[in-house]
């Protein structure tokens, strides 16, 4: 039996590149009605965003209240409490992160929420410069949303509650544990209020792709709203092989840097990417946890289950992977083998990319077009 | 019947001169206002590798197709004639001189082996001289070709371009002066003649040159952190100001402006749309051009489907409309008004200052896909 399922699942794997060779160019192909593209939409925007969003809220209002109960009586449990809090907050986040599009982007917010990457160490120099001069800006819970992105979201959290240097000092009762208490007390309201406008703006951002249409100068139809869709499962897949497995792998594995990653200090590199496949496996599947329905989302304009059914299980083989491998990356490349298994774990990411852009993109459609794939 | 029109066209060969529709049938069937008796001409492909360059009127009805052997890219108008440059896009090798009226091939163009062709081509005021940017790929050097119309297009100079992969070249409204992006990207035929070789490296630049001498008149590039911008499509207004059109080379998620504005002289001066249209701009820029009275500027964004409008004055994005697949862009007679095509088959009639979208009613401009640059030839 389980050669037989071994057998079953290499041939499913294999189905992918069968189907890709066996399609017909897009040319001959039947256009798939746009009528079928809005319940795809409506599901996605309508029905599984708005939820992750007020979980997003609640978790960083929960992160907020936490971080001023600690603050009131600093001690080691409770800074055990707060830390715990700040990764609900942030597998929420990880989740809805690569839904790049509207509210999310809109402001830079994405950037304040998640200042990533710090690719000239902004943050590192600013918050040298923070803790010696301790302005009072950062601890002003509303002027804080003025300052530098790199300074006023989850990284500069993480820093406060997780780096060996300065979280002890949050024990303290000295200039330096109040002003830290303080920022991170700022940081946690400002992420609660940065939320609240995600779930606020959210609803009449959605209407606009649910109403796509030949008057609407945003979205002129369905298909077109549905490509925005596609582009987050593609970008957000591409974003974790450059840029989240990418940074920390370099060059080769003598230049492989765990603090290139996202999220070092709080050692969650790899849990974020965990999060991350959730919310992307969403756009595709239609369910999303608790919320949604398999089968509704992007994998609805997919006419055939055997390629349906390849994807979902290379998609699980990927998830698999990430799933045998240690949250953090600082802990993988301090294994012997480390570098070379997160260097596999990115192709296969990657190979799942190849899926996305042939497979799904072809049948549902949503691929690009003429100028956009091959433009001068 | 579409495909077997195609196949005869190609049996025709570059060098037939074929009409589908006599112009004159299509005269008579015109209205007459001036945007009316417009005719809009593109590189265009069908759907199994077919590549031609096309009319349409301003209803959006083929006027003619004419097969090219290879994929087009923009078409230089030459002035007070009928003659319409078609380069191939990079690395290109062929030219072709066509009756911007019916599509007749009036001659060829052909590229020395050491050099290709990148797909832009100019002709001065008078007509005489047309310039073509070209790779010196064994120097990874970018060139202009000069080519003397009045002589059989005998090839008859090379510029320096004074950086590596020029693209787009215009005229400047002084005549006597071209503007060159030199998009900064290192390319070899060896190498598919199409894949970057220099990412790390790249060095985009404008250059403004002498048209008579191929002297060094301006230059100016972004700052260093921004090299991985490649510099391709440009608009120059009367006024001599340039709009410039940007594709990043780097990271999805960097920050990074697809815009900028020039006046020679002095810095080039980024300018970026908010947050939300800045994304769905997707770090990338097909078409620029300007509106007839030179205050609007227009930058296609065929990877998110937006058309982008922008206020030379004020150096403000205005809007953007959505264009699925959008790229070819030309200005009409009417301020802020523009026709754009799209890889899809689409036409559409823009206007940048009511933030209007009206689609072009003939439906035959559906039968082709509609390639990177729209020139329209008042009639």
């Amino acid at each position: 039996m389980p050669f037989l399922c071994r057998t079953r699942k290499a041939a499913l794997l294999g189905a992918t590149a069968l189907l890709t060779v066996g399609l017909a160019p897009p040319g001959a192909r039947a256009d798939i009605p746009d009528e079928n593209y809005r319940p795809v939409l409506e599901h996605l925007l309508g029905v599984v965003m708005p939820p992750k969003l007020d979980a997003l809220h609640d978790a960083t209002a929960n992160l907020s209240d936490e971080i001023d109960d600690f603050c009131a009586e600093p001690d080691q449990d409770g800074l055990d409490e707060v830390r715990e809090d700040f990764h609900a907050a942030m597998d929420v986040w990880q989740e809805v992160q690569p839904w790049r599009m509207g509210p999310m982007v809109a402001n830079g917010r994405d950037q304040h929420i998640e200042y990533w990457p710090d690719k000239h160490g902004t943050a590192t120099r600013q918050f040298r410069k923070l803790m010696f001069d301790k302005p009072a800006i950062y601890t002003d819970r509303e002027k804080i949303a003025e300052t530098s992105a790199a300074l006023q979201g989850f990284p500069a959290l993480e820093q406060v509650l997780f780096d060996d240097k300065l979280s002890p000092k949050l024990l303290d009762d000295d200039e330096d544990g109040v002003f830290l208490c303080g920022y991170g007390g700022a940081i946690g309201a400002n992420l609660e209020r940065m939320t609240g406008e995600l779930v606020d703006e959210w609803p009449a951002f959605a209407q606009g792709m649910m109403e796509a249409g030949p008057d609407s100068m945003d979205y002129p139809d369905a298909k077109f709203a549905a490509t925005d869709l596609y582009r987050a499962l593609h970008e957000g897949l591409l974003i974790i092989v450059s840029q989240k497995l990418g940074r920390p792998l370099g060059d080769g594995p003598k230049d492989g840097k765990a603090s290139r990653a996202e999220s070092p200090t709080s050692k969650r590199s790899l849990r974020n990417i965990t999060h991350n496949l959730t919310g992307l496996f969403a756009i595709y599947d239609g369910k999303w946890g608790d919320t949604g329905e398999e089968g509704k989302g992007l994998s609805a304009l997919i006419d055939s289950s055997l390629l349906d059914r390849s994807f979902r299980l290379n998609w699980q083989t990927m998830a698999d992977a990430l799933d045998k491998l240690p949250p953090s990356i600082v802990e993988l490349l301090d294994q012997p083998d480390g570098y070379q298994k997160l260097a596999d774990f990115a192709g296969q990411v990657s190979f799942v990319n190849t899926l996305v852009e042939g497979d799904v993109g072809g049948t549902t459609q949503l691929g690009g077009g003429f100028n956009a794939l091959d433009g001068d | 019947m579409k495909h077997q029109r195609r196949e005869f066209l190609k049996l025709m060969g570059v060098g037939g001169a074929f009409t589908l529709l006599p112009i004159s049938i299509a005269r008579g069937a015109a209205p007459t206002s001036i945007e009316d008796r417009a005719h809009y001409i593109s590189a265009s492909a069908g759907d199994h590798d077919d590549f031609y360059v096309s009319a349409f009127n301003a209803n959006g009805k083929i006027l003619f197709e004419q097969a090219l052997p290879g994929r087009g890219h923009d078409l230089g108008l030459r002035p007070n004639h009928v003659d319409v440059a078609a380069v191939e896009r990079r690395p290109g090798l062929y030219g072709l001189i066509l009756d911007r009226h019916s599509g007749e091939v009036r001659a060829k163009l052909h590229c020395p082996k050491d050099r290709r062709f990148y797909g832009h081509a100019v002709y001065s005021d008078d007509g005489r001289f047309l310039y073509i940017t070209e790779n010196d790929f064994d120097h990874a050097r970018g060139v202009v070709s000069v080519w003397d119309a009045e002589d059989g297009y005998r090839r008859i100079a090379e510029f320096d371009s004074f950086g590596t992969g020029p693209h787009e070249l215009h005229l400047m409204p002084d005549g006597e002066s071209l503007v060159i992006a030199n998009g900064g990207l290192h390319t070899h035929p060896d190498f598919d003649g199409r894949t970057a070789l220099n990412i790390d490296s790249m060095e985009p630049n404008l250059s403004i040159i002498d048209r008579h001498t191929g002297k060094l008149i301006h230059q100016a590039a972004l700052k260093a952190d921004w090299h991985q911008l490649s510099i391709r499509h440009l608009d120059v207004a009367p006024n001599g100001t340039i709009a410039a059109g940007f594709q990043y080379q780097g990271e999805l998620t960097d920050q990074v402006p697809l815009v900028g504005l020039w006046q020679p002289g002095s810095e080039i001066r980024p300018i970026e749309a908010p947050d939300n249209v800045q994304l769905r701009m997707r770090q990338y820029c097909g078409s620029v051009r300007f509106d007839a009275s030179g205050q609007v500027f227009g930058i296609s964004c065929p990877r998110g489907g937006l058309i982008t409008f922008w206020d030379v004055k004020t150096s403000d994005f205005l809007t953007h409309i959505a264009a699925p697949d959008g790229c070819g862009l030309a200005a009409t007679d009417v301020a802020g008004q523009f026709v754009g095509t799209s890889g899809l088959g689409n036409g559409w009639r823009m206007d940048a200052i009511r933030r209007n979208r009206v689609e072009l009613p003939d439906d035959s401009l559906k039968s082709l896909h509609w390639d990177n640059h729209l020139r329209r030839i008042s009639i």
